[in-house]
């Protein structure tokens, strides 16, 4: 079983009907007994960094998540700010401590490694990644076509480039997928990606170890 | 083939729902005409791979809210792309519901207008980038335009690139401009308001109302449009969103190749 993490940051039922349509058993919850039986576990996530965090604080999902993830292993996908959140730190709308699972941080575009040249933010809308690596979960993927999903503000910077799994440009190359031993997320949302995001995901209950 | 790393420009058909059913009019109120059941459309939308949805409830009733909210539910077990859901969004209730319901963005009008502060709140709580302010806007004397409310029953004292900036500085993530006055005539986009707008805007800027043929398409996105929606060409005409792409590819401007292989 698969458990979608819910701590109130909405739209979680889309990552449920994914894998529902996918046929895998995956459930809602914020229960620790829930997330303690599942067998991977995925955090979704949009909206404000520090509300996120203060959110799995109040309701003690920080504990079950460190002792499920970091300390048994379990498989784990973090989407969009479910990604951000494994970080360090994020500047957004002031300094906030991460998770803290990567040696990364995040930060607003155009703080990053080069100038947005008047680019909107949000950025907003479909993009290509570019896998740094072959990897399983970025397995059956089109060669031409990888274009993914994205509403975001931030971005991840991971300080161990081993992490970074894909890149996408948006004024300049960022992180759009990271992995480390039982740890994948992705910035983008392949629940909300048509059949590349249901691939990714099929790779994540298939083929992540 | 052209690699693209770019952000793509997005094509987003445009749906109205009244009484569970799609529908199309011209300038919002002349001539309403049916155009099908939104769950299966929907479908075939996402055949053909186009980039996101919009889905408007003109009736913004409690009961037609509620009608809205199962139909949204329906559309996202089956179709995994981005919805923006909207039309008498009033409370952070409304906002909530909607985005349980599988809405990815939520599409504020008149509540932004009658109630000074409500996108700012509802960006604060939901995320900046959940938050779209759909502008319509009317020609009320020659280069006058102003802000309605109301389905475009109501005219505001706004200009309606100044209340997009106002809304900006509200923190809401996208606006959607529609031109009352070329909503379902067909008759190409209001590329002036566009392109100034684009211009003034840090957020992308969805033009809306007009669009009749694939040369409207592109003229919408040459104006600085991140994305087009389309309502009656893709309704009433024979362009496809296949079309519409291929089209634009062939003019050099970045769009998604890809189509779904599930339907």
């Amino acid at each position: 079983m698969i458990a979608i993490v819910d701590y109130g940051m909405g739209n979680v039922r889309s990552v449920l009907n994914a894998f529902d349509y996918l046929g895998h058993d995956a459930v809602i919850s914020s229960d620790p007994a829930v997330i303690e039986d599942a067998e991977r576990i995925v955090l979704p996530g949009v909206g404000a960094f520090g509300d996120a965090i203060a959110n799995l604080r109040s309701r003690g999902l920080v504990e079950v998540l460190h002792e499920q993830v970091l300390v048994k292993k379990k498989p784990f996908l973090g989407i969009c700010l479910g990604m951000q959140l494994l970080a360090k730190s994020s500047t957004e709308h002031g300094l906030h401590e991460g998770l803290g699972w990567l040696d990364a941080e995040v930060v607003r575009f155009g703080n990053g490694n080069g100038s947005l040249n008047g680019l909107k933010i949000p950025h907003m809308g479909w993009n290509e990644i570019v896998p740094a690596r072959d990897h399983p979960l970025l397995e059956r993927l089109p060669a031409k076509q990888r274009s993914f999903y994205f509403v975001h503000s931030y971005h991840i910077i991971c300080h161990d480039q081993t992490d970074s799994l894909a890149s996408s440009e948006y004024g300049y190359k960022f992180t759009v997928a990271v992995h480390r031993e039982n740890i994948f997320a992705t910035q983008f949302h392949p629940e909300k990606s048509q059949d590349n995001g249901l691939q990714v995901l099929q790779n994540f209950v298939t083929g992540a170890p | 083939m052209r690699r693209n790393t770019v952000l793509q420009k997005r094509i987003i058909p445009k749906f109205l729902l009244k009484e569970g059913r799609l529908v199309k009019a011209v300038r919002f109120h002349e001539s309403f005409r049916e155009a099908g059941n939104p769950v299966t459309t929907a479908k075939v939308y996402d055949a053909y791979g186009v980039d996101e949805l919009i889905f408007l409830d003109i009736e913004a009733t409690i009961r037609s809210q509620q009608t809205v909210t199962d139909i949204i539910e329906r559309v996202s077990r089956e179709v995994f792309m981005p919805f923006t859901v909207g039309g008498g969004v009033k409370t952070h209730e409304n906002v909530n519901r909607l985005l349980r319901a599988g809405a990815d963005k939520i599409s504020i009008n008149t509540a932004a207008v009658e109630k000074p502060g409500f996108v700012r709140e509802a960006a604060q709580m939901f995320g900046d980038q959940c938050i779209t302010v759909a502008i319509d806007y009317k020609e009320v004397a020659p280069g006058v335009r102003r802000v309605f409310t109301h389905a475009g029953q109501q005219e505001t004292e706004f200009e309606p690139i100044e209340w997009a900036l106002r809304m900006e500085e509200a923190n809401c993530g996208e606006i959607l401009l529609c031109s009352i006055d070329r909503d379902g005539t067909m008759s190409g986009y209001d590329l002036d308001v566009i392109e100034r707008a684009s211009d003034r805007l840090g957020v992308p800027v969805i033009a809306s109302s007009g669009a009749g043929s694939l040369q409207h398409c592109i003229e919408g996105l040459n104006a600085g449009a991140s994305a087009i929606a389309i309502s009656s060409m893709f309704l009433f005409t024979d362009h496809s969103p296949i079309k519409v792409r291929s089209y634009l590819s062939s003019k050099g401007v970045p769009v998604r190749a890809s189509t779904s292989s599930r339907n």
